[in-house]
């Protein structure tokens, strides 16, 4: 007799289901594979010190590191993939190879909200990285909840001059004279255009000077066939791929901001909400369209300009089929902004102190002015040391690569991101979101800037607390 | 049932005989009392797991949802239903909502209906059809983080196959991932190119277990093959139907790692759906109070819903 189905039979297949389904989501979470941390001093001084690695070193057996031979081991996290990822596991490589004392072990988190994310579990659970790369819009939130290591007297320790650093970059990462993010691959956005196609519409071969004379050039850019848009003149980026870091110096250059240091927002006054009405009359009238990738698009010939960040030069360059021109960003009817971006390097606190050496050696050497020329002629970032900006090899790449020129000179011209994008956890998608209603969904700016402005304001809060209780005003 | 329970087991059976099945069921296990250190040996290693996966995290999130807490910081402040109040005021969780139900009528619906048609199809005797049923079920045993990047090439309006398919029709296709509602029609149609291989699966074996003397019975009666579909298959498949519907509802409440991929949750909130929305809360946006206490809520819906079928299934499907 085949066997049936009964109510009690199905009864149990669904509980089982639930509880394996249940199961499978616990054991989902994805596992990092970080240092231990020290026990508080319960591991004894590793028994062979050929085998002792900094990890397992307890804080009270520092002659551990100065046994000869004898490595520390670093965990660092970052978030570089493709063509920069490449460039990371080179400058761990080179700082490997460089010396023995400091064994950098480095693992890709993901981009920069999952390396946050990851960190943040990390927290909880007491398994972090030593060192970790933070984004312009991440490390403050670390800084906030006190677990970011204060460096100066490591810098003044290996005799580094802290002044060497380009000012508006290490500033950005100073909090009441104490560094705790020191910049890395920093950027700035950067106007990209595509030569060989300027070349056809007849364009003088540099980017529009402002917003007006690029929409005057529009229709020289934009192809149709049978009704269908088939090429764009600009591309404009998803919440994810951080449209509210492009959309930034443009609402500065129609004269607004999106909130004043003091958190007050600002995002839903006349100013920024006319400059999110030409994104959205970019978008309406055709000649700009939203996309998940602005790079592919760009690279592919879908759009022939878009504003995007100096990192994505090196990988522009490598798969564009045509000539590439970089320029400075369009001016506004209220006239240049710019700000910059990217990300920095940061130590966790609570290590034992000989970890925090070795981590702070391979961020020493990272930022070094020999090794921040090579890491920003393999990717497209800025040069964080001033004498490398101005040594000989570097004046003579720029003469070769006149691209690599733009960002450089750019910076001086750029300030500091507003408070509401850089300094509320998760500001930057608030407001990227907002953007997406604009560009994708074509609502009108002025109520979306208003939604975002409560967001934001709600989401303020907390962090004015947390703010007033860590620095004390 | 009883034809294989002998007659001194039935006598006994009759005379604890009583109206509520699971009083019959502890007085027969108390009568057995040598079975319990054998039974907890058994269940213990599974209610352990059950324990530290998922009553205690469930408990620690009913907490949490009282509280404001960004996952770092030591102090976690205590709001009350704070956290409850403006979820259900706020509008963006309204979408979510809404969003939830379009996905979930689209997901349920499609894979029960589309894997029965399959089914019906792959019941017949025709040659290769081992290779079809294996074909069908394929994408079910695919990860979802790679079943997605499969399709969002699939689906690019510029070279995707889609797109190629569209311009041979003379027409271009949308862009599917980045439009405000086709979008989730294309997450639905993902996750349902993905799952249907599991209801048709199911349902093959429901209907190869369909006694075909009901069939034969039903055609001396002078049924045709829509009668004997209507009156003979889909009653006889009614426990399957019941017990996928309350699976799939609830694995389409847990879907996450296609919409991750495809759209995370976008344009805008376009395809954030429940879930999606807690882990956005809880480890993007770090408010831990309101992502647990969305969670607490889910929790409470699924309970909800899961009751209704199992209620609704015990007045309409017959389990002889």
């Amino acid at each position: 007799m085949p066997e049936r189905l009964t109510r009690r039979r199905v009864l149990l297949l669904t509980l089982g289901g639930l509880s394996g389904a249940a199961l499978l989501a616990a054991c989902g979470q994805g596992q990092a594979t970080p240092t231990p941390m020290p026990a508080g001093g319960s591991a004894a001084p590793s028994p062979t010190p050929a085998q002792a690695s900094g990890a397992t070193a307890s804080p009270t057996a520092p002659a551990v590191v100065k046994t000869p031979g004898s490595t520390v081991k670093v965990v660092y996290w970052g978030s570089f993939s493709g063509v920069l990822g490449e460039a990371e596991q080179g400058m761990v490589k080179r700082f490997n190879e460089s010396q023995n004392e400091v064994q950098v072990d480095y693992q890709y988190q993901g981009n920069y909200e999952e390396t946050a994310q990851k960190l943040t579990q990390a927290l909880a659970a007491g398994t972090t990285p030593d060192i970790v790369l933070l984004s312009d819009v991440w490390w403050f939130k670390f800084y906030l909840n006190d677990v970011l290591l204060p460096l100066n007297d490591l810098f003044a320790a290996s005799q580094i001059d802290t002044k060497d650093y380009v000012d508006p970059l290490i500033e950005e990462g100073t909090r009441k004279e104490v560094i705790y993010w020191v910049p890395f691959a920093r950027s700035t956005p950067l106007f990209y255009y595509n030569k060989q196609v300027w070349q056809e519409a007849g364009l003088p071969d540099r980017g529009p000077k402002t917003w007006q004379e690029f929409t005057e050039w529009v229709p020289k850019l934009v192809k149709t066939e049978g009704g269908k848009t088939v090429r764009y003149a600009f591309v404009h980026p998803s919440a994810a791929s951080y449209i509210a870091w492009l959309f930034q110096p443009v609402v500065w250059q129609w004269g607004g901001r999106y909130s004043d240091p003091d958190f007050t927002i600002r995002i839903q006054e006349d100013p920024a909400v006319e400059a999110g009405r030409f994104y959205l009359a970019s978008v309406k009238d055709g000649w700009a369209v939203g996309s998940k990738d602005i790079v592919a698009e760009f690279v592919n010939g879908a759009a022939v300009a878009m504003m995007a960040s100096t990192a994505s030069l090196r990988g522009i360059l490598k798969s564009a089929t045509f000539p590439v021109g970089t320029a400075f960003l369009p001016e506004g009817p209220k006239g240049f902004g710019c700000c910059t971006g990217g990300s920095g390097l940061a130590i966790l606190k609570n290590k034992p102190k000989e970890i925090q050496q070795a981590a702070f050696k391979y961020l020493a050497f990272a930022t070094a002015p020999e090794h921040t020329m090579w890491w920003s002629q393999n990717t497209g970032y800025m040069p964080v040391r001033k004498s490398a900006t101005a040594s000989q090899e570097m004046q003579q790449f720029y003469q070769q690569n006149p691209n690599f020129k733009t960002a450089v000179e750019q910076l001086p011209k750029t300030r500091p991101q507003d408070a509401a994008r850089v300094w509320i956890p998760n500001g930057d998608q608030i407001i990227g979101k907002g953007l997406e209603r604009v560009t994708v969904q074509f609502e009108d700016p002025a109520t979306v800037f208003a939604d975002v402005a409560a967001t934001l304001t709600r989401e303020a809060k907390p962090v004015v607390e947390q703010l007033k209780r860590r620095e004390g005003y | 049932m009883g034809r294989s329970v002998d007659v001194v087991e039935q006598e006994r059976v009759a005379k604890l005989a009583t109206p509520s099945g699971s009083r019959e069921l502890s007085v027969d296990l108390r009568g057995r009392l040598g079975d319990w250190p054998l039974f907890v040996l058994f269940v213990t290693p599974n209610l352990l797991l059950l324990i530290v996966f998922t009553y205690w995290p469930l408990l620690y999130n009913a907490y949490l949802s009282l509280m404001q807490w960004d996952l770092i910081s030591p102090v976690k402040l205590f709001v009350g239903f704070e956290n409850y109040r403006f979820l259900l005021e706020d509008n963006e969780f309204r979408e979510v909502f809404r969003n939830t139900v379009v996905f979930t009528v689209g997901t349920v619906g499609g894979t029960v209906i589309l894997g029965l048609l399959f089914a019906l199809l792959l019941d017949q005797p025709l040659r290769g059809i081992a290779l079809a049923r294996g074909v069908v079920f394929a994408p079910y045993v695919l990860s979802g983080a790679a079943v997605a990047v499969f399709w969002i090439n699939m689906l690019n309006p510029r070279f995707g196959v889609v797109a190629q398919v569209a311009s041979w029709l003379g027409t271009v296709s949308p862009n599917w991932l980045n439009h405000p509602q086709l979008a989730m029609v294309a997450v639905i149609l993902v996750y349902v190119w993905k799952n249907v291989g599991f209801t048709t699966i199911v349902y093959l074996a429901g209907l190869q277990r369909i006694p075909q003397e009901l069939y034969e019975a039903a055609t001396v009666d002078g049924a045709g093959i829509v009668e004997r579909f209507r009156y003979v298959t889909l009653p006889q498949l009614g426990p399957i139907t019941l017990f996928l519907l309350v699976v799939s509802t609830i694995s389409s409440f847990q879907a996450f790692d296609l919409i991750k991929v495809l759209t995370n949750g976008g344009p805008v909130n376009a395809t954030t759906t429940w879930l999606f929305y807690i882990w956005e809360q809880g480890f993007v946006a770090f408010n831990a109070g309101r992502a647990a206490a969305a969670a607490v809520l889910l929790f409470v819906f699924l309970a909800v819903i899961s009751f209704l079928q199992v209620r609704m299934g015990e007045r309409r499907v017959s389990y002889d």
